[in-house]
This record gives C-alpha cells, sequence and structure tokens, in this order.
C-alpha cells in the first residue's frame, strides 16, 4: 500500500505545488510595462514587430488583437520550442528531444489510464509504442544536454552542482524506468494493480525506479524545473503584454486598486529618502 | 589577470589590477579593415586606479563609485545587500513579477550571447556574456536571501565571496550593457538580462545614491532643477527659438513663429533639449512641416514642458516617476489633446511604455509618437515632396527605444522609401536591429575614459553595419552619404562614433534626422535645406 499511496501523494505535489508557483506569479502586482517586440497578438503586425503605436491617435482606435497569432505562437513555442531552433540549433537538438520524450511520456501516462479503462489491443500497442518513443527521446535528449553540460566548456562554467544534479536525477528516473518497465513489470499490469489498490509489491529496481519518480514529481515544481510555469508568464504576463492603461480600462482599475497598498519598504538614497 | 575566455564567476571577488583587458575587438569592414584606423584605448591612470573602481576592464563608467576608505568598505557592502532586499520588496513591486521571473529561470542556455553587440564587438569577451553579470547577482541573492543559498552554500551557486570589489565590479558591469534588450527578443524562456542589468544600476542609484553624474546630478536632478538636463532654462530656451526663426528664414526663405504655449493646441510636440543645441535643424525641421501642414502645436516654455528627456528610466524608478509626472502636469496645465514626442528614442519609451502606469485617469495626456503623424502627412500628400533633392545614399538606424521596444518599425520606413530614392536598409534591422551603442545613457556618459568603451566597444557594431549598407560607395568620397537616426541619443553615439574613425572627413559620411530629410525633399523649398560643407581630408 505504500507505493500505492507514495505515488498518488508525489503526483498530487507535483500538481499542487506546480499550481501554487502559478499562483504566486499571477498575485504578484502589476508591473511596469516591458513591452518587446514582436508581440504576436498584435494583428497585421507581428510578422514585422509592429503595433498599435504606429497609428495616430491610437488611443481613439479599436486594438486589433490577434488571438490566434498569440496561440499560433505558443503553440510553436510549446510543441516545438521554436525559438531556440531558430536561435540555436546545435542545443535544440537535444533539448528538443528531451522536451518531446518528455511530452511522450505524460501521453504514455494517460494511454495507460485509457488503456486501464478500455483494455483493447490496439490501445495497449498505441500504448506501448507512445512509452518506447518517450523513452528514448527523453533519455537521448537528457543526456546530450549533460553531456553538452559536461564538455562544452562555456556551459560547464555557468552549470552549478544543482542543475547537474538535476539532470542526473532524471536521466537516473529515465534509466531505471527503462530497466524495470521492460524487465520486472509491465507497466499496464503496474498500472491496473496502483489504481486497484492492490498491494503493490515491486521488485527491486521497480521500487528504486518509483522511489526516484516521486522525488522528481515532487522536486520538479520546487526547482528552475518548473518553468513550464514561469515560461507563461515571462512571455503572456509581461513580454507581450502590451496592454496601455486608459481610462476605464483593466489596467487603471489595477492600478487604482495598488495605489490603496502604497510601499511600505523605502529606499536609502538622499535623493529619495530626504 | 584572467585571460577573457578563462574568466570565472568567482574571479570577480579576486584581489586583482584588472579582471580583464579587453584585447580583441570585432574586425570592422572595409576600409576600417586595416591597421592603424582607429586610435588605441586611453591609457588608465594611476590616479584612476586608487579612486575609481577600474578592476573590472579598465574602464570607468561610474565616476561616483569611489573607493572607501577600509572600514567603510563592509559598511558600503551591507548598504548593497539592503539594496538587494528591496528589490524583491513592495519597494520594487513595479518590477517585482519580471525580476522574479527571470533570476528564478535561467537555464544558462547562453542564447542571448549571441545577440549581444557588445560581446560580439570585444570577439565574445566573457566578461561582457550578457549572463555573466545576471549571474553575479544571482549568487549574491542566494548566499544572502535563499534558504537553498544559505543551507547548500556552493550546491547551489551561492559560493561568491562578497567583498567591496565584487560589489564595485558588479556596479560597473551594469555600465557595460546598452539595455537595448535584443538578448531578452532571444531568450527561449522569456528572461530579460537588459531588465535584471537596470535592476542591479536601481540598487546603486536608489539605496546607495551611486549613478553616473551626467545621469543623476548632470541629468535628472538638473532637470528637476532647472526644466532641462541640458541646463537651458526658460529664458535661454526662448532665445534659442528666436534665433532658430532668424535660421530657417535664413535657410528656407519663409518666416515662420514658433507656437509657445499655446493653450488648448491638438498637439505638444517636445522634444530632446540637446537637439536646440547640437542640431537646432532637427526642431526647425519640425516646426517647418508642422506649419506647412498646418497642424494646431506648441512647444511648452512651462518647467519640465520643453525636455522630453528622462534618463531615470536608464537607473533610477524614482528620478523616473518624478520627470515623468512631471511631464504630464505641463502638458495638462497647457490643455493640449495630445502629447507627441519628436525624434528622441528613449523619450518615446519614457513617455509612451514606462510612465504609462506611474499614474492613471485626469493625471495623464495619451502620448503619440512624431512618425506615425510625420507618414499620415506624407501619405495623404499634405506634404508634397521632390525625391530627387535627396539624391544620396540613404541607410536607417532603428532606435532599440522605438522599434523593438514600442514596436513602431514601418511609418519611418514608408517615409524614407518616399523621399530617398538612394535607401537601403542595415542588416539586421526593425526590432531584430542592433543598438547604436549610445543606449542607456552611454550617449550622454563622457567621465574619464568611458567614451573609449562607447567608441571602440559599444558602437563598434552599428559602425560596421553602416560600413556594410554603403558598401562600395563608402569608399568614394565625393559621394555624400547619410545615417539617418531619428532619436537624439542615438545621433549622439553616432555623431562621436564618425568623429572617432574621422568618418565624415575621411569618407563623407554625415548623420541627422529624418526630419531634415523631408524638409530637405519638400518640392516647396527651393534650396537644399542640408548643405553637408564639411571639408573632406585630404
Amino acid at each position: 500500500m505504500f507505493f500505492n499511496i507514495y505515488m498518488i501523494l508525489a503526483v498530487s505535489c507535483f500538481i499542487i505545488f506546480s499550481a501554487y508557483k502559478a499562483w504566486k506569479f499571477a498575485k504578484m502586482p502589476i508591473h511596469s510595462r516591458l513591452d518587446l517586440y514582436p508581440i504576436p497578438k498584435e494583428a497585421g503586425r507581428a510578422e514585422y514587430g509592429g503595433s498599435y503605436y504606429e497609428e495616430i491617435e491610437w488611443w481613439n482606435k479599436p486594438r486589433a488583437i490577434s488571438h490566434i497569432g498569440e496561440i499560433k505562437d505558443m503553440l510553436l513555442e510549446m510543441l516545438f520550442i521554436k525559438k531556440l531552433f531558430v536561435k540555436q540549433k546545435r542545443l535544440w537538438w537535444a533539448s528538443y528531444s528531451f522536451h518531446l520524450g518528455i511530452y511522450f511520456l505524460f501521453g504514455w501516462t494517460l494511454l495507460l489510464l485509457i488503456n486501464f479503462a478500455l483494455p483493447l489491443e490496439f490501445i495497449s500497442y498505441i500504448t506501448s509504442t507512445v512509452g518506447i518513443m518517450g523513452f528514448t527521446l527523453a533519455f537521448i535528449g537528457n543526456f546530450l544536454l549533460l553531456m553538452r553540460r559536461i564538455f562544452d566548456s562555456t556551459l560547464k562554467k555557468y552549470t552549478t552542482p544543482q542543475e547537474f544534479f538535476n539532470l542526473i536525477l532524471i536521466l537516473s528516473v529515465l534509466i531505471t524506468g527503462i530497466y524495470a518497465w521492460t524487465t520486472c513489470i509491465s507497466p499496464q499490469q503496474f498500472i491496473g494493480q496502483l489504481l486497484s489498490f492492490s498491494t503493490l509489491q515491486p521488485g527491486g529496481a521497480v521500487t528504486v525506479h518509483l522511489i526516484l519518480l516521486g522525488v522528481m514529481f515532487i522536486y520538479i515544481p520546487l526547482c528552475k524545473m518548473n518553468h513550464y510555469v514561469g515560461k507563461y508568464f515571462a512571455f503572456h504576463k509581461v513580454l507581450w503584454e502590451n496592454e496601455p492603461n486608459l481610462p476605464g480600462s483593466n489596467v487603471e482599475t489595477k492600478l487604482i486598486e495598488a495605489a490603496v497598498h502604497p510601499p511600505q519598504t523605502k529606499w536609502s538614497a538622499p535623493h529619495i529618502s530626504q | 589577470m584572467s585571460k577573457q575566455l578563462d574568466l570565472q564567476l568567482k574571479d570577480i571577488d579576486k584581489k586583482t589590477d584588472r579582471l580583464v583587458e579587453i584585447d580583441s575587438l570585432m574586425p570592422l569592414s572595409a576600409p576600417y579593415d586595416k591597421e592603424g584606423m582607429e586610435p588605441d584605448f586611453v591609457k588608465v591612470k594611476d590616479a584612476w586606479k586608487e579612486k575609481y573602481c577600474t578592476s573590472l576592464d579598465g574602464i570607468i563608467g561610474v565616476d561616483t563609485l569611489v573607493r572607501p576608505s577600509t572600514p567603510e568598505e563592509d559598511k558600503f557592502v551591507h548598504k548593497f545587500i539592503n539594496g538587494l532586499a528591496k528589490l524583491f520588496a513592495d519597494s520594487n513591486k513595479n518590477f517585482l513579477q519580471p525580476l522574479t521571473l527571470t533570476m528564478e529561470y535561467c537555464v544558462k542556455c547562453n542564447t542571448c550571447s549571441e545577440a549581444c553587440h557588445i560581446y560580439k564587438s570585444t570577439n565574445q569577451n566573457e566578461l561582457y556574456r550578457p549572463i555573466f553579470r545576471s549571474e553575479v547577482l544571482r549568487k549574491i541573492y542566494k548566499k544572502y536571501f535563499t534558504r537553498g543559498g544559505k543551507l547548500l552554500g556552493k550546491f547551489v551557486g551561492a559560493d561568491i565571496d562578497i567583498n567591496w570589489e565584487t560589489i564595485a565590479r558588479l556596479g560597473e558591469l551594469a555600465y557595460r550593457c546598452n539595455l537595448c534588450r535584443r538578448c531578452a527578443q532571444t531568450c527561449p524562456l522569456g528572461l530579460d538580462n537588459g531588465m535584471l542589468t537596470r535592476e542591479i544600476r536601481k540598487i546603486f542609484s536608489q539605496e546607495l545614491g551611486i549613478a553616473p553624474t551626467f545621469l543623476h546630478s548632470k541629468g535628472s536632478v538638473r532637470q528637476l532643477e532647472t526644466g532641462s538636463s541640458t541646463g537651458i532654462t526658460k529664458a535661454a530656451l526662448l532665445d534659442n527659438l528666436e534665433f532658430m526663426e532668424e535660421d530657417i528664414e535664413e535657410k528656407t526663405g519663409r518666416k515662420i513663429k514658433i507656437p509657445i504655449d499655446k493653450k488648448s493646441a491638438d498637439i505638444l510636440l517636445t522634444h530632446n533639449t540637446g537637439e536646440f543645441m547640437a542640431w537646432p535643424e532637427n526642431p526647425a525641421a519640425f516646426a517647418i512641416l508642422f506649419e506647412e501642414a498646418g497642424l494646431n502645436w506648441t512647444l511648452s516654455s512651462s518647467m519640465m514642458g520643453y525636455d522630453n528627456v528622462n534618463y531615470g528610466i536608464w537607473y533610477d524608478d524614482n528620478m523616473a516617476q518624478k520627470i515623468a509626472l512631471q511631464q504630464f502636469q505641463a502638458a495638462k496645465e497647457l490643455g493640449v489633446r495630445r502629447i507627441v514626442i519628436g525624434e528622441c528614442g528613449h523619450a518615446h519609451k519614457a513617455a509612451a511604455i514606462s510612465a504609462d502606469r506611474m499614474t492613471y485617469g485626469e493625471n495623464k495626456v495619451p502620448v503619440e509618437s512624431c512618425l506615425p503623424i510625420l507618414w499620415e502627412l506624407v501619405r495623404t500628400k499634405r506634404l508634397t515632396f521632390n525625391p530627387a533633392k535627396n539624391n544620396f545614399p540613404v541607410t536607417l538606424h532603428d532606435p532599440c527605444n522605438v522599434v523593438r521596444q514600442m514596436g513602431i518599425v514601418q511609418p519611418q520606413r514608408n517615409i524614407i522609401k518616399t523621399i530617398c530614392p538612394g535607401f537601403r536598409e542595415m542588416t539586421p534591422h526593425g526590432v531584430d536591429n542592433y543598438c547604436c551603442g549610445g543606449g542607456s545613457g552611454f550617449a550622454i556618459m563622457q567621465s574619464l575614459n568611458f567614451a573609449d568603451f562607447r567608441n571602440k566597444v559599444s558602437t563598434r557594431v552599428k559602425f560596421d553595419q553602416i560600413l556594410r549598407a554603403f558598401g562600395d560607395d563608402v569608399g568614394n568620397r565625393d559621394i555624400v552619404k547619410y545615417v539617418c537616426a531619428p532619436c537624439s541619443n542615438c545621433k549622439g553615439a553616432i555623431r562621436d562614433m564618425l568623429a572617432y574613425y574621422q568618418a565624415t572627413d575621411k569618407f563623407n559620411i554625415h548623420y541627422g534626422g529624418l526630419v531634415e530629410l523631408m524638409v530637405n525633399a519638400l518640392s516647396t523649398i527651393d534650396k537644399p535645406y542640408l548643405t553637408f560643407t564639411d571639408e573632406l581630408m585630404p
């Protein structure tokens, strides 16, 4: 029963801690504008980096916002890590392989659940295929990223022991996973036992894998690997957030609310404090 | 001293005379690809070493950052740490979210490095890698303020010794970045090393009271005291405008009365007051164009109404806010419908973007760039041109604040394509442009040997872009070549760059604004507005 509870707890921690992180960013006070163009939601202008400031008396005109443009850019970034592909292709191969592998592994987990509810052969076949692809891509990507961090003198210089630890932790989860699911117990069988709350009696390899997997789930949202949360805010709520402060706007409402709580901490330079 | 590639983050606290030497520079394009085409760096004087922080790269950007007596060093460090804490407190709530994101998430992929023109200029000098200073700040922050840093130290990267040298070097290093934010544009995680650099500057200014003289005491402070960072008072401004009217008459034969303090005008046009001193032909050209188009406009002579600069946006939120709010107030008192910013990039950003959320409601006046208005006058043919009058090669410099940080890309291009048959783009351009090298205050920072850094390093990539844009025409001294820079600070940097490399004297390369080109091509004026009378070197 320990492993059933442990895994459910670990996944819950992953979700709760990630949500908490997102909530913390969302609750931060409205910030000064830091527009950085191109902004993909600028309809008809995103391609060359233009904005509504190219209009005369822009404040009297309706804003042309393209949500499709923004979603398209977001999807290209999420699914293909577009910026890295464009700006640093050499690193992209490893990074993309790793991230794509993780997406496949998420898909694999979902498919395992579906397959548990619908034990059909073709779903089982798809599940296995997706799992194999996920482990393979994630392993190759992670391994290459780790090697680059070790052997590229520039990357090495800026990499802290914790960042090596992060990569090694995931690599160890992947290696133990590959070993456990291919030699000890089928993942379908395992998920069945887990979800039916049958007592799990995993062997040594599965035990090691499950413990590492649980640690990883709990640890990821607590370190910078939770950039899946931060990236959304960095783009959508900072660089692409070019909402002007017009009378009656949401921005104005937020500013009025913020003005109720002026800062209590004061800067000390003479030109400010005197 | 470390060789530039060997430089490590932890070296920042080393007790050495100099962390790195700027011993390698990006080669320039022809005809500057030969030996002896540029002066060497000015040698660092011994007296400077004793007084300032020359232990970074030998350049002194922060002339108010003076070496304290030994007992005072700890106090200095302590104050810095206090300031760092305030960056993450409610005292900095306007930047808390972007700052926290950039502090937490950098994976150090180094994609940003290739985007940085200073890193590129110095042939990848490690010191100028955009994440170098960010990482130093992160290490200090972790050491003092995170549980991980306190408990695990080196494991999480909190492995730096903090002494006066560490902090002073970080302060200097914050003035080796133009805040152009080209690096942020390339970051796969959307993080902003330019913004982080400005946050370091803020600690120094807002907590320690340390900022370059030309930005603070001879900049923002002077502006709040006299109305202009140039020191031009209302009386001097009015005199200047009179001279300008005479100049316009002499050059164009037109008698123009420049409207000043006209109540309830549609447009309050604001200039960087530096224009009146260094390039009066620019505000004069605005007057000619606006009058010819019949716009209902005015200048202001009221305190804070005639100088649109706001140096605070480079180093100090407090100063930025004081200036911006008073500028809004000046427009409010005049009863104008809108503020139109003349050709000054940082004033565009300061008034339209940075100040946008500093106040609300009745305190604000809508802010607009001059560029869409000018394009509208061209597009609708309210002004008519004879492009043949601009019969020389022209290239366009994109001011970062107008383009990358405000999204105004096409109007200036549309104008220039209409009136300049010899127009050619730089590579890259638009939102991908390179900074002129004068951004974030560099154009006006003239203390000690800082001009060397600007002329040899920070403007280098731009100078090379200019040479490449003109290509074979550079070598032909009979052909006038014009760099159009619709921004006062960019013009300042380009002026110094062209003088430093003697590019005007040797190769007939000139610079100026956009409105001067427009007036030069006006079909209603017979005499050329641009004369290019500088004597070429034999």
